[in-house]
């Protein structure tokens, strides 16, 4: 069974809206790094963050208190479902399943409501905070606005649980009970996701991110979220999605990469939409890349928009499914032109592409894939 | 089937064995454990020493012995890292393997709300009183709420992907849930399914911080009660297309036989009043089975016993089911959250293969909003051939599995 994309939702460091963000990545835009700090530590970090202005418009009784992840979330899954065309006040909800893909959560109301307790103990925790920092949060918000009845889940995992998030999609429109299933992707960030991720030695203390360098110089944390609708017809077909699989060690990750590329890699491939952030990721796809399709077009997006962990995997599928619509790619950003990879170093054409790879290797242990084809 | 029953109305939907089960709790170490504390109705919930509880209303919770837990299997320098949840689950999956060595699964899903939470507090704590940071990369790198099911695999050779379910307390019924979609539907023929969750100061505090959780005992649909008392442990299952089980010679301990999901949108915390999300979940899994409310002898509750969870899922059960013995065995051991629904659907599968009501303890008086024949304080033997296992979490989601004694 092949599910296709009836609609897309983006809200980013670079802006909110599909044909937005992707004008500007066009032009070579990367999103501007603001600073981060902790009143408890002097270290202070760069981050890609979703400017307040971009969330306009989005109101809920249900928002009310929501953190920022739930806000990126509702704001990018009611514009998929925009694009699709679907009138929620006419639509059979019971019909439309939700799967949200998250990696740290709610990580802002978790720490204010944990430092509570540490700061003054038990008894000064919130109620109100502490159902904010349950994973699944953020779809409970979208679900209620969206009067949602049937199938909702939150899956949890890397920055490849995006992408993981579409195979489970396919298992449960298995079901034909349903004609949509809205997959959410989101993240927030905060300063203790950026010192947790230099402690594990991902985390470059400023832009920018460089993509396929000979050294892993690392990343820079971004936030946002990505929705995709997907349904039985649509503009981009979701051809294969590879069920995924997971690495012990960073050292091993070409392995389960190498064996997910070949299983996608089948068919004449066009494009890669690559996952490379700047840390060891890059190394193990690059490898990978150049020994199973060293004739695609590689394009990665994370130079431009930061890692968004929980979003990204989403943010990739949204890119290639434009670059499959728009017959063209923008600029890979940062990037060493002496690489062996055929990499996009400018807004490139891609008249004749048909078929684009998704390749997700995550940050914490998890790979994914998937293989989405236009006519 | 979670949603309606379209795919279901054609006769190719596979049946789903369950082909082997392990299990940690409060209840016990392993299947055998289990079944002799759910016999003798005993209560497991202990005072909570992990952390200090000075300043919350309850201060108990169904707890797994550390000491037995790192002594269960040979310890590493590296699985001396590892989070208790690892541990947990790397236990439970060792009674699946000991019992179907040969059993490759081709994917995992399980059901967590919490992963390795107590590393990212004692990162907090650390970063906050400018603590010792020396093992911060080893907390962080074993907090990621996947992290515990990856250990485990690893720990036996298992290669399959994973996908981690947190959908609240709903997570662990809504793993086993969707595992068994995905063999019905023929997509893949053995999954494994499950659930961890272990006691964490945060999610503690929370609960306390909501007056969810009881300074008394822990009373599911009991007039008295007064609310929850956390728990936490793992469990897992092996699920297989049941043909393919015959053909293997495993042993089909259990079929699993229907699935329901809905989600209610009326609270964050609280469930709707009368109860429509539970009922929805409840009927959807009656309509994947093909069977009506009169076929289920028996009813796990989900059972916190707080008072507006009870209230609503009794009004859902009375509505639905015509006195059918109902006990919610958190009352034993406590809400495992992730892990809850996975271990449930083991005590069903014990219930079902030994015949036996598992009991409802610290039951004082019926409430008089409730209408249900409650297994009241001792377990009993009892025909039991099908089992229905509710699990409803915060965010209004809410799951419900039928389990069937396999024919002879």
């Amino acid at each position: 069974m092949s599910l296709a994309i009836a609609g897309m939702g983006w809200v980013t460091p670079l802006g909110t809206g599909v044909d937005s963000v992707w004008d500007r990545l066009l032009q070579g835009e990367e999103a501007s790094a603001t600073t981060i700090s902790e009143e408890f530590a002097d270290r202070v970090y760069s981050v890609f963050r979703v400017p307040e202005s971009e969330l306009k418009g989005i109101s809920h009784p249900r928002l009310r208190r929501a953190s920022a992840i739930s806000r990126f979330a509702a704001a990018a899954g009611l514009h998929a479902l925009q694009s699709a065309g679907l009138n929620l006040e006419s639509q059979n909800t019971e019909r439309m399943a939700l799967i949200f893909a998250i990696s740290n959560g709610g990580v802002i109301y978790t720490k204010r409501f944990y430092r509570e307790i540490v700061g003054s103990g038990a008894q000064a925790a919130s109620p109100l905070l502490f159902p904010e920092t349950v994973f699944n949060a953020p779809a409970s918000h979208l679900a209620a606005i969206l009067r949602m009845t049937g199938a909702t889940y939150t899956l949890v995992g890397d920055s490849a649980v995006g992408v993981a998030a579409i195979t489970m999609a396919e298992e449960l429109m298995t079901n034909e009970s349903l004609d949509y299933c809205l997959v959410v992707g989101t993240e927030e960030i905060d300063w203790l996701l950026c010192d947790a991720y230099r402690r594990w030695r991902l985390l470059r203390l400023a832009p920018p991110i460089e993509p396929f360098s000979k050294q892993n110089r690392g990343m820079i944390l971004s936030e946002g979220a990505g929705a995709i609708v997907l349904a039985r017809n649509g503009f981009v077909t979701i051809e294969r999605a590879h069920p995924g699989g997971y690495f012990r060690k960073r050292a091993e990750a070409e392995k389960i990469l190498n064996s997910i590329l070949c299983d996608l890699a089948q068919v004449e491939i066009d494009l890669v939409i690559s996952s490379a952030n700047g840390t060891f990721v890059d190394h193990a796809e690059s490898e990978t890349l150049q020994k199973v399709v060293p004739n695609a077009l590689i394009y990665a997006g994370k130079p431009a928009l930061g890692e968004s962990v929980g979003a990204a995997g989403l943010w990739q599928i949204i890119l290639a499914a434009q670059a499959l619509r728009s017959k063209e790619i923008p600029p890979v950003l940062h990037t060493d032109r002496a690489h062996r990879l055929r990499v996009s170093h400018s807004r490139t054409p891609i008249a004749g592409a048909r078929r684009a790879i998704v390749l997700s290797c995550g940050i914490n242990q998890q790979a994914a894939g998937l293989r989405l084809a236009i006519e | 089937m979670a949603q309606g029953d379209k795919r279901e109305s054609t006769n190719d939907a596979a049946r789903v064995a369950v082909t082997a089960a392990g299990v940690i709790s409060p209840l016990g170490f392993g299947l055998a454990e289990t079944l002799e504390s759910l016999r003798s109705a005993q209560d497991c919930v202990t005072p909570v020493m992990r952390f200090s509880v000075k300043q919350c209303r309850c201060k108990t919770a169904g707890q797994v012995s550390d000491l037995r837990l790192l002594a269960s299997h040979a310890q590493t320098l590296r699985s001396g890292r590892l989070h208790r949840a690892s541990h947990m689950m790397i236990q439970a999956l060792q009674e699946v393997v000991a019992q179907q060595p040969d059993f490759e699964p081709e994917l995992t899903v399980v059901g967590t709300t919490s992963g390795g939470m107590s590393y990212g507090e004692r990162y907090y704590r650390s970063l906050h009183g400018a603590g010792d940071l020396r093992h911060a990369a080893t907390w962080i790198a074993n907090y990621p709420a996947q992290k515990p099911v990856i250990d485990a695999q690893t720990a036996f050779g298992i290669s399959a992907p994973c996908q981690v379910i947190a959908n609240a307390c709903a997570s662990g019924t809504n793993a086993v849930g969707h595992a068994f979609e995905c063999v019905r539907s023929g997509r893949y023929q053995r999954v494994l399914a499950g659930g961890y969750d272990a006691l964490a100061e945060m999610v503690f505090v929370g609960f306390d911080s909501l007056q969810a959780s009881t300074p008394d005992k822990c009373r599911p649909f009991d007039r008295n009660r007064s609310g929850m008392v956390l728990g936490e442990g793992a469990a897992v299952l092996a699920l297989e297309n049941l043909d393919l089980a015959h053909e293997c010679g495993a042993p089909v301990l259990a079929e699993i036989i229907g699935y329901g999901i809905s989600t209610d949108n009326f609270h964050i915390t609280q469930p709707e009043p009368s109860g429509v999300g539970a009922r929805q979940a409840m009927e959807r899994a009656l309509q994947s089975a093909h069977i009506s409310a009169s076929d289920v002898h028996y009813i796990n509750a989900h059972g916190t016993a707080t008072a507006f969870n009870d209230a609503a899922e009794g009004k859902a059960i009375s509505a639905l089911f015509n006195g059918v013995p109902v006990s919610s065995t958190k009352s034993m051991m406590g809400h495992s959250l992730g892990a809850a629904g996975a271990i449930e659907a083991v005590v069903c599968l014990l219930a079902l293969q030994h015949q036996l009501l598992p009991a409802n303890i610290n039951f004082t008086a019926p409430d008089d909003d409730v209408d249900l024949n409650i297994v009241r304080n001792e377990a009993r033997p009892a025909v039991v051939n099908v089992a229905l296992s509710n699990s409803f979490g915060f965010g209004g989601t809410n799951a419900s599995l039928l389990m069937r004694k396999p024919e002879a």
